[in-house]
């Protein structure tokens, strides 16, 4: 029971988690069956990919405001250079668009030493001028049905979205958890200098980090557009915003220094519940705007309380 | 952690009785009252104009009073990935009929497609998806854009009194309605007035600074206009504020579509002359009779258009300036 109180302690977004499952539960006849359970896993997956990479630069101490931008720009070249290169060389692209912006803001951030915030910021609006000019404003849609017929595809009968999702949450946890890497993440994050004179490479760790959320952007968006058979220029518009939000909704600090998977996919799966549920019961969308807004207070807030009690810095 | 995997248990058991009890209640009250269809809705973007405003608006008044109708009333936010979710949603509960007001004509097709897979019947609203989605829908609702193309070539054609040289300026490339509307006004004017020549035609992209531009360029390239059509009263506004800074406004005839407030101010004041009358209310109505009829399994027409009559100066008074 100690253990469970101390781990709620930690992940206190996991308690509004299960109140919202069980809320929903009683609420919408709707809402407890497995199908729905799938439906929510693929609704969080888009947010949810980058959500993970994005845990891994926050604990860093850095953000990354492109995520957004580098979806459009992934899943625009993905769907249409087809034509030119087939579904699997769009796609490879694609992935490769993503980390190259990834490496671009890593070594930005790294060699010339300006905020990661800055940085990424600037990345943000070139990039999504990028796919503006690239789209010339307008949709891209996939010719081949394959394509699509992928994103509706099944994996062990659960939707190949959910189950990419599933498995690169328990890459990242394991990545995160139990590899000298994962360690340094949190050397980094909480103090930098101290990890600079521990004989860590500060400026290429963080370069993989920054990479690592450059990918999964674009794996989202390219998923994302398996979904729709197409992909348009407007696509992840706020969705840094939303990623940022799930990221410290599961107990990430802005600061650095302090956050977990486990936690992240609390958040992720917090702002998805909340709005497949809101759905079901049909409450206008604003609401659920007011709802995760104060919800992220509240998180900040518990976070704050125990964190100032224990004094503690660095956790996993 | 075996504290929680129990916790979990006894919520699955309390989910499961809940959906015992939903069950029941949806039973006897399907006993009670013998047809009541449940109509789910996802929206394009409510918050971003008046027309999709008033629609929304439209739309659960005309529920309320109609018996037997429950809705569910979603808004994508203009994002097509959440009308993706939405439509996911929608799925789920169940309902009877969706209506889908595309974010995306061509993005939301694998959407429909599995919807219909679901067995549920998907009703389109106010612009039609694409080409590759017409067989999964069960039909469209919302405005004949080539008859509003024809009806501004015919105000065109009298405006002017059969003779004249004119400019077009259509939509959004790409686009049905854009497309629609210029067809519609080309087939007609030939018909109607062959000796009205359409000099050039150049798209505004439904914008007004955009159709400004356009007709700038128009303005120089050509010494006399007799008459400018615009896909949409928004653009033709621009069009009339780019002759009016050249002070050659008062020469020519403009001709819109779908009227705006602005293009009814215009038309007050005697600058602009004709349009067609789109009303978002009449749009709701016709998507949520179209859904009930789907629902009901009656035959409904594929292509099912409400009427959007034509205003001038001389029937202005009939209609309530639009409020967008």
């Amino acid at each position: 029971m100690n253990k469970l109180f101390a781990s709620i302690k930690k992940q206190p977004i996991w308690i509004f988690v299960l109140a919202c499952f069980v809320f929903f539960s009683f609420a919408s006849p709707y809402f407890f069956d497995t199908g729905n359970f799938t439906n929510i896993l693929v609704q969080a997956s888009t947010i949810g990919l980058i959500a993970l990479g994005m845990t891994f630069v926050m604990i860093n101490g850095n953000i990354d405001l492109s995520v957004g931008a580098t979806l459009a720009l992934a899943a625009s070249l993905a769907v249409g250079l087809q034509p030119e290169l087939g579904i699997t060389g769009a796609v490879l692209v694609g992935l490769l668009s993503g980390i190259l912006i990834g490496a671009l803001n890593g070594i930005i951030a790294w060699k010339t030493g300006v905020d990661a915030f800055i940085v990424t910021l600037g990345a943000m609006i070139g990039v999504r001028g990028l796919v503006f000019i690239y789209t010339g404003e307008e949709s891209f849609y996939a010719q081949d049905l394959a394509y699509s017929d992928f994103g509706a595809s099944e994996v062990f009968f659960i939707p190949v979205m959910a189950f990419i999702f599933i498995f690169m949450t328990v890459v990242s946890h394991l990545l995160l958890k139990y590899t000298i890497h994962g360690r340094n993440v949190f050397a980094v994050g909480g103090n930098r200098a101290a990890a600079k004179e521990a004989g860590i490479r500060v400026g290429p760790h963080m370069l993989f980090n920054f990479i690592f959320v450059g990918f999964m952007a674009a794996l989202s968006g390219i998923l994302l557009s398996t979904e729709m058979g197409a992909s348009t220029p407007n696509l992840g518009r706020d969705y840094e915003l939303w990623t940022i939000t799930a990221v410290v909704l599961g107990g990430t600090r802005l600061t650095g220094g302090y956050g977990s998977i486990i936690g992240t996919l609390g958040g992720v799966l917090a702002i998805a519940i909340l709005r497949n549920g809101m759905n079901l019961l049909q409450v206008p969308s604003f609401y659920v705007l007011i709802i995760l807004g104060s919800i992220l207070i509240i998180v900040l807030f518990i976070d704050k309380r125990f964190s100032e009690q224990q004094g503690q810095g660095v956790g996993a | 952690m075996k504290v929680q995997i129990s916790s979990v248990r006894i919520i699955q058991h309390i989910g499961k009785i809940s959906l015992l009890a939903g069950s029941l209640t949806l039973g006897l009250s399907g006993m009670a009252q013998a047809e009541t269809f449940r109509i789910g809705i996802t929206q394009n973007n409510v918050g971003v104009d008046s027309y999709q405003t008033t629609y929304e608006q439209a739309f659960k008044d005309a529920a309320d009073e109609t018996d037997n109708v429950e809705t569910v009333v979603l808004d994508a936010g203009g994002d097509v990935a959440r009308q993706i979710s939405q439509v996911r949603d929608l799925i789920q509960q169940q309902v009877d009929v969706i209506i889908i007001w595309p974010t995306d004509g061509q993005a939301v097709v694998p959407a429909v497609k599995r919807a219909k897979e679901a067995g549920i019947p998907v009703v389109v609203t106010n612009s039609n998806i694409a080409e590759a989605g017409q067989p999964l829908i069960a039909a469209f609702s919302g405005p004949d854009n080539i008859k509003q193309g024809a009806y501004s070539a015919e105000m065109m054609c009298d405006q002017l009194g059969g003779k004249g040289e004119i400019v077009q300026i259509t939509g959004q490339p790409g686009y049905t309605t854009a497309k629609e509307r210029q067809k519609g006004f080309e087939d007609r004017l030939a018909e109607v007035c062959p000796d009205v020549k359409i000099l050039d035609s150049q798209p505004g992209n439904w914008n007004r600074e955009k159709a400004q531009r356009t007709m700038e360029d128009f303005l120089t390239s050509y010494d006399r206009i007799d008459g400018v059509y615009a896909g949409d009263d928004n653009m033709g506004v621009g069009a009339l504020n780019a002759a009016k800074s050249e002070d050659r406004a008062d020469e020519m005839i403009f001709i819109g579509a779908t009227n705006f407030a602005v293009g009814y101010e215009a038309m007050a004041r005697g600058e602009y002359h004709g349009s067609v009358y789109q009303s978002p209310a009449e749009d709701a109505r016709n998507a949520l009779e179209t859904a009930i009829a789907v629902a009901q399994g009656k035959e409904v027409e594929k292509m099912s258009y409400f009427d959007t009559p034509k205003i001038t100066r001389e029937n202005m008074d009939e209609f309530e300036k639009p409020v967008f």
